[in-house]
């Protein structure tokens, strides 16, 4: 039996050859086919319904090799190697793809690690400034609340005060005015001390009736 | 002879019949159960196939002539 | 079209059956003129998609339609023949894609033509003898001569069974043999059945001029695929059969670091 095809680069003399062979079966099977050279076999081939003719195939086997190794050098071998680059480059292609895929995990993850430790570290500044600025709003209110309480004691004190001055001016105007009176209606000089005092005495006694 | 033999071959494509249903039904089953392996499942019952049409051709072959 | 040369032709070859010209039953066979005829056809048909095809060729991306096709085709061959030899099988895709194309043009032509390359049983035989002379080669190539005829004798047996070596390679080279018949024979009775078969409805609707068996095409269609699909998937399992042992270990320890995690 012969072969169809070289492996590695079909050489000249194997092309060459398998043509000048598969030529001379064609040749040989038209020669055994016209002169009925295997009539012994086909005969009762041929009466048990097998339409068989060795010579046809000695021929078609001629034909087949010379078509195959021209097929094979004229089309098989290029589309072979054209889908193969493809091939390649089509996984030269996705390679690229994966590497920079990954890569761009890479980065997406380092970014979102960035981000959340970003976001932490805001939270915790805002959480921060919150505390800060509740403690000084509680500080700012006591203070406020002391000095309003401070103001309000001093407003009491000063009230009182005001209250006592008048009220002693008061008294001083009445005893002077009083003693004015007594003065002008007594007419006589009177010890003016001695006097006050009684006038003192008595003013207490009616403050206490009143 | 000349009229057993169309029967006869009724007989063969029976046979052949019930053995190429058995083989797509078995086939289909096995489809069923595990799409991912239809490619693999479809080979091997064409091989099937093609063992038990072989079956029925021979039988014709040798048959054919009983009816003439 | 195809019922209609079915039809005049059939008239004639039913004649010819009647008459039965000298014990040469066999009416239907091509002579060799119209063998070569057809071969010449299919080989036309291939070269011409091919060449249109190889003008697409770049290593790019495919636009011609007819290009698109054969990377389809090829892809789809190239699975099968992964999945059936193995890895290595790519190397064998010349021969693999040259049968099915052949086998699928000559088929395809028996639809519209009155017979085909295919539907002659020499034709097939050589096909046949190609496919298992290939795998014979292949493996003397792979496990040397008396690697490859040793293989036949089974498993290595004492001396004292030496007839049952002996047997065991009588009956292997019978079946080698049978690889033959059994290829040709399930191609020619495929598309040569299908013709018959449509000749014959052709006679049911003869007296009504209705042409039964043109109804057959979609299923005559279907076999001419599976038919190519089936001589290409033993063709690769014969070829299996043969380059297995030596590659064997490292392949198998592949596929299963593979399927490991499938499952």
């Amino acid at each position: 039996m012969s072969q169809i095809e070289a492996k590695q680069g079909p050489s000249a003399t194997s092309i060459i050859g398998m043509i000048v062979f598969g030529a001379i079966l064609m040749v040989a099977g038209f020669w055994a086919y016209t002169n009925g050279s295997f009539k012994a076999v086909e005969g009762p081939l041929a009466d048990q319904g097998i339409p068989l003719a060795f010579g046809k195939t000695i021929a078609s086997f001629g034909v087949l090799l010379i078509l195959f190794k021209v097929l094979h050098i004229f089309f098989f071998a290029p589309l072979d190697e054209a889908i193969t680059n493809r091939t390649k480059e089509l996984e030269h292609t996705f390679g690229e793809a994966e590497s920079l895929r990954s890569e761009m995990t890479q980065l997406k993850s380092d970014y979102e690690k960035r981000l959340t430790e970003t976001e932490a570290n805001a939270r915790e500044q805002i959480q921060a400034q919150i505390k800060e600025a509740q403690d000084l709003k509680k500080e700012l209110m006591a203070d406020a609340q002391r000095k309003a309480e401070e103001y309000k004691q001093q407003a009491i004190a000063e009230i009182e005060s005001e209250k006592r001055k008048a009220l002693t001016d008061l008294r001083v105007h009445v005893t002077n005015l009083s003693l004015q009176a007594t003065e002008k209606l007594l007419t006589e000089n009177v010890d003016n001390d001695r006097n006050r005092r009684i006038i003192d005495d008595f003013l207490a006694t009616v403050e206490v009736k009143n | 002879m000349l009229e057993q033999a169309p029967l006869a071959l009724g007989l063969a494509a029976f046979g052949c019949a019930i053995g190429l249903g058995l083989i797509g039904f078995g086939a289909m089953n096995g489809m069923a159960r595990q799409p991912e392996a239809i490619s693999k499942l479809q080979i091997a019952m064409l091989i099937a196939l093609a063992f038990v049409e072989l079956v029925f051709l021979l039988t014709v072959f040798i048959g054919v002539p009983g009816l003439r | 079209m195809e019922f209609l040369s079915n039809l005049t032709w059939l008239i004639a070859a039913g004649e010819a059956h009647g008459k039965g010209e000298g014990g040469k039953q066999a009416a239907h066979a091509l002579e060799m003129s119209g063998l070569m005829f057809y071969v010449g056809l299919v080989a036309l048909i291939i070269f011409g998609a091919a060449a249109v095809a190889k003008s697409g060729l770049n290593s790019k991306f495919f636009t011609k339609p007819l290009t698109k096709l054969f990377e389809q085709l090829y892809v789809f061959i190239q699975g099968l023949a992964i999945g059936t030899i193995g890895p290595h099988g790519r190397k064998y895709m010349s021969i693999l894609f040259s049968l099915w194309l052949v086998v699928f043009v000559s088929n395809v032509i028996a639809l519209f033509f009155p017979t085909s390359p295919t539907a002659d049983l020499s034709f097939n035989l050589a096909l046949a003898f190609i496919a298992v002379g290939y795998v014979q080669w292949e493996g003397i190539r792979a496990n040397g001569v008396w690697g490859h005829f040793s293989h036949f004798a089974g498993p290595k047996l004492p001396i004292y069974l030496l007839p049952i070596t002996l047997m065991i390679f009588i009956i292997e080279i019978i079946s080698e043999v049978m690889k033959n018949v059994s290829l040709s024979l399930r191609l020619y009775g495929n598309i040569e059945g299908g013709h018959r078969a449509a000749d014959a409805m052709n006679v049911l609707g003869q007296d009504l001029l209705i042409p039964f068996g043109a109804f057959l095409l979609p299923i005559k269609l279907l076999t001419c695929v599976v038919q190519a699909l089936i001589f290409c998937l033993l063709f690769a399992v014969y070829l299996s059969l043969v380059t297995h042992h030596d590659h064997e270990e490292g392949h198998d320890h592949e596929s299963h670091g593979e399927a490991a995690p499938a499952h």
